[in-house]
């Protein structure tokens, strides 16, 4: 059976293999302020540039929304994906399929938060009906945040809404609290009666936006890995130099906002601007820690489904080739070897 | 040899037309599942049967670890309820609209242009206006549900009455009874049953807008349960879910058939006469 | 009982006349039957008799007074189909015009002793039209026949002055229309009231009715076809049991 399906694989891909005598390898994103640079860098022609370099073809296809691109990765149809730690560890790796962080974009600087009735401390949470999307980042941020003021969250009501909904949701005035991300983040702090009491910045580090590959596709295509980080490095540069504002100018284009609030957008996401920078998150050994609260959080909260006996259910490799968690299930792997030859100038 | 429109199945081959398509679906299922599995154990898209049943089983009889509650009948009784409220509500208020409409040319000249333009806006696009209006809460849910039904039977009802034989209302007329008498004793009770034809044939949009609704903003449901879980790809609660609401659509439209021959047993008779 | 008198009576809808100049006296007690070919009019003089339409011009008064705009229980109809309530039984149909013309102003219902005794008075009824067995069962279990043996129940209830009949039997096969001609010919003969009777069928007409009115256009303008409307162009007295031919037809107008 396995045979045959191979067969009907290979059949529905023989007419690209054939026009195309190079590998193609499909990347998906969605719209988020820390993933519109690939989109950029496909709009410049770099990414086709590192392609062509490793004689491989990239195939950046967007798609709307965001958990379907993750769920569309892990039932196998995209060999590339953008998503946070938390939703790649808990729907691909905790469904088995073997994900390896290539590029560790950035982290939430700010992008999250916690948004009360204007007047209203963070305290004021105790007892209130929070509306976020359950079990996304916005979330754990809240029982971070529950945390830190010694609650739990039975202290709290959640109620469970789609993202698109909240911001006509708190303009209803009958919601007394919302954790959400950018760009609802910013249209909600934007009006009058609202007060962002809790986000992201506190938590730097904790909600990482990757560009994750198959570690068996990384394995036996490593140029793939070494185009994919080519691209973002140079496309990393120019919003960093002289094309700066008309790539801002696109990308604000791109996720449907304006120039202004995309860098507003940018302030608060901590961009990992060269390899040097991103290797030294990866060696400073804070991934760890961070990838330990938010297998916690994800077990606790049922995210590996019924049959995972604790949290270290999923193992996690790190730079230093530790492993945390169980290594005969190890799902999840972060790797510093395609950086290097990055930050060496190698690639 | 009989021409192709003129052959009728046996009766054991008609049973076996009704579970080929059906047998064939579950075959293609495990073939596929089961070449996924084979893969990738911990695979989600496509579970095996066995996952599913300790996965369904589990959420009927083991108290959830947070609430304490047994979420699949927690789940199924609110939904049942979100449904039975949004449409109780849309049937009565389009009952009173539609039969206005179609029996008082006043209440019609106003009523039918503006149930036609109504009928046609898609609910869910005015989705924000609805909850800046009601808010988030059970209100907004049952009333999503009555939008997007009511329009659909009011629109409906307003053609049956106007269906309605003249010469009936004229009869009433001679038999002494005014407006109000001919609407109680003559045009509901015969518009009832059509009333429960209306709402059978809208219960598949109904579910379709308790699920939006549930979506929206919810702690429970059964909805509510399937966009949780598809965040993490549980298709081994999904697909049961889905086959559980396959069964309770078929349920309530049996129930309502079954309820409809019950009380309005002149209903079918006088129809075949027509 | 009273005198049906129509005086100079047209129907017009804008520029196409449907009916014109109709002049009428029906005595009480008489019974006449109105033909005329298909489009003659026949129904629409039907309805400007029941009020569901109004005269365009000319009068029409029942028992000296002007006809009442409405629908009411002083004339009573009976239809080809659709005549009796269908979520009805057979009992509930009759006592429907007693309940609503002696009940609450409301609802229209009666209690206690009076709901007795018009129950009484409806299955007394319906016994006289034979449909005992069926009392208690739904008109559309009802062979035709039966259904408007029921409609001529219900009408009768209310005693109306004018009992008007739109074919009423012209779904009835040969059969169960003589059963039904013999019983509302008993019945008019009993309760003396006045009957128009549109019919299509000839022999019906001149078996029923004392008086055959024929309703046909005099005037015809090839160039505008609806420029004139049908007039009752005879007025046949029929002499119950002697051919219909024998009888001398007597012209109103030319």
């Amino acid at each position: 059976m396995k045979k045959l399906l191979c067969l009907v694989t290979l059949l529905a891909l023989a007419p690209l293999s054939s026009a195309e005598e190079r590998p193609t390898f499909r990347l998906a994103w969605s719209i988020y302020v820390g993933w519109a640079p690939w989109d950029y860098a496909e709009h410049t022609g770099i990414l086709a540039k590192w392609a062509d370099r490793y004689g491989i073809a990239i195939e950046l296809v967007q798609v709307n929304d965001y958990i379907e691109s993750i769920n569309q990765y892990t039932a196998g149809q995209f060999d590339a994906v953008t998503a946070t730690n938390m939703d790649i560890l808990t729907i691909a790796a905790a469904s088995g399929v073997d994900s390896t962080a290539l590029l560790v974009g950035d982290y939430s600087n700010g992008n999250d938060g916690i948004i009360l009735r204007a007047g209203e401390p963070l305290s004021a949470l105790a007892g209130a009906r929070v509306h976020l999307v359950e079990l996304s980042v916005s979330h754990y941020l809240l029982a971070r945040a529950l945390e830190g003021l010694g609650l739990e969250e039975r202290d709290v009501e959640i109620v469970n809404m789609a993202e698109a909904d909240l911001v006509a949701a708190w303009a209803g005035g009958t919601v007394p609290a919302v954790v959400t991300w950018n760009p609802m983040l910013m249209q909600l702090k934007d009006q009058a009666d609202t007060a962002l009491v809790f986000d992201s910045s506190a938590l730097p580090g904790e909600i990482l936006d990757l560009t994750v590959v198959k570690s068996d596709i990384l394995e036996a295509h490593p140029e793939l890995g070494k185009a994919l980080t080519g691209a973002w490095y140079e496309t990393l540069a120019q919003l960093q130099g002289p094309e700066r504002a008309d790539a801002l100018a696109y990308m604000a284009s791109v996720t449907g906002t304006d120039a202004e609030s995309f860098a507003r957008q940018l302030t608060t996401t901590h961009l990992f601007s060269t390899p040097a920078e991103a290797l030294a998150f990866l060696e400073s050994g804070q991934p760890r820690a961070i990838m330990q609260s938010v297998a916690e959080f994800s077990w606790s909260h049922g995210l590996y489904g019924p049959f995972a006996p604790d949290a270290g259910f999923v193992g996690i490799r790190f730079e230093d080739g530790s492993i945390w968690g169980d290594e005969r299930n190890t799902q999840l792997r972060f790797s510093s070897d395609i950086l290097r030859l990055a930050a060496d100038d190698a690639l | 040899m009989r021409r192709l429109l003129n052959l009728q199945p046996s009766k054991p081959l008609r049973l076996a037309l009704f579970l080929a398509p059906l047998g064939a679906l579950l075959l293609a299922y495990l073939v596929f599942s089961d070449a996924r599995l084979a893969e990738n154990p911990q695979d989600r898209l496509l579970p095996a049967f066995s996952t599913m049943g300790d996965t369904l089983l589990r959420m009927a009889t083991e108290p959830d670890r947070r609430s304490g509650e047994l979420l699949f009948w927690l789940d199924t009784r609110v939904s049942l309820q979100r449904l039975a409220l949004g449409v109780g509500l849309g049937a009565l208020t389009a009952l009173i609209l539609g039969v206005a409409s179609g029996l008082l040319p006043l209440a019609g000249a106003s009523l039918s242009p503006f149930l036609a333009i109504i009928a046609m806006i898609p609910p869910l696009a005015i989705l924000p206006i609805l909850l800046i209006a009601f808010g988030v809460g059970e209100l907004a849910k049952v009333l999503l549900i009555a939008i997007g039904v009511g329009p659909f039977i009011a629109r409906d009802l307003e053609g049956r009455v106007r269906e309605l034989p003249r010469e009936l209302l004229i009869k009433a007329q001679t038999l002494g009874a005014g407006t109000w008498q001919t609407l109680w004793h003559v045009v509901l009770p015969q518009i009832t049953p059509r009333l429960f034809d209306a709402i059978r044939l809208s219960l598949g949009a109904a579910w379709l807008f308790l699920i939006a609704a549930e979506a929206i903003a919810s702690t429970e449901g059964l909805g509510y349960r399937i966009f949780l879980m598809r965040r993490y790809l549980a298709m081994d609660l999904i697909l049961p879910y889905v086959a559980w609401m396959t069964l309770l659509a078929w349920l309530l439209d049996y129930g309502l058939r079954v309820l409809s021959r019950r009380l309005f047993p002149w209903y079918g008779a006088a129809g075949n006469k027509r | 009982m009273s005198e049906l008198v129509l005086k100079n009576v047209g129907k017009r809808y804008g520029e196409t006349v449907v009916l014109e100049r109709l002049n009428l006296t029906l005595t009480a007690g008489d019974f006449c039957a109105v033909v005329g070919a298909s489009g003659a009019g026949k129904s629409t003089f039907l309805k400007l008799l029941l009020s569901e339409l109004q005269p365009s011009e000319g009068t029409i008064t029942l028992g000296g007074r002007p006809l009442p705009p409405e629908p009411g229980p002083e004339r009573g109809v009976v239809y080809q189909r659709y005549s009796v309530f269908p979520h009805l039984s057979v009992l509930d149909n009759v006592r429907f015009g007693l309940e609503r013309t002696h009940g609450d102003p409301l609802f229209g219902r009666t209690w206690g002793a009076r709901r007795r005794a018009l129950r009484a008075e409806a299955e007394a009824l319906v016994d006289a039209v034979g449909l005992s067995a069926a009392r208690d069962r739904f008109p559309g279990a009802l062979s035709g026949g039966m259904q408007q043996r029921l409609a001529l129940a219900q009408t009768l209830a209310l005693k109306p002055e004018l009992l008007l009949l739109d074919e009423p039997f012209g779904a009835l096969d040969p059969g169960n229309k003589k059963a039904a001609h013999d019983l509302l010919k008993t019945l008019w003969r009993d309760r003396g009231m006045t009957v128009v009777m549109v019919t299509h069928d000839l022999s019906e007409a001149f078996t029923l009715a004392k008086r055959v009115l024929v309703l046909d256009k005099t005037r015809e303008d090839p160039h505008n076809p609806e420029r004139y409307g049908a007039s009752l162009t005879y007025d046949i007295p029929v002499d119950n049991g002697l051919p219909p031919r024998e009888a001398a037809p007597r012209e109103l107008s030319a």
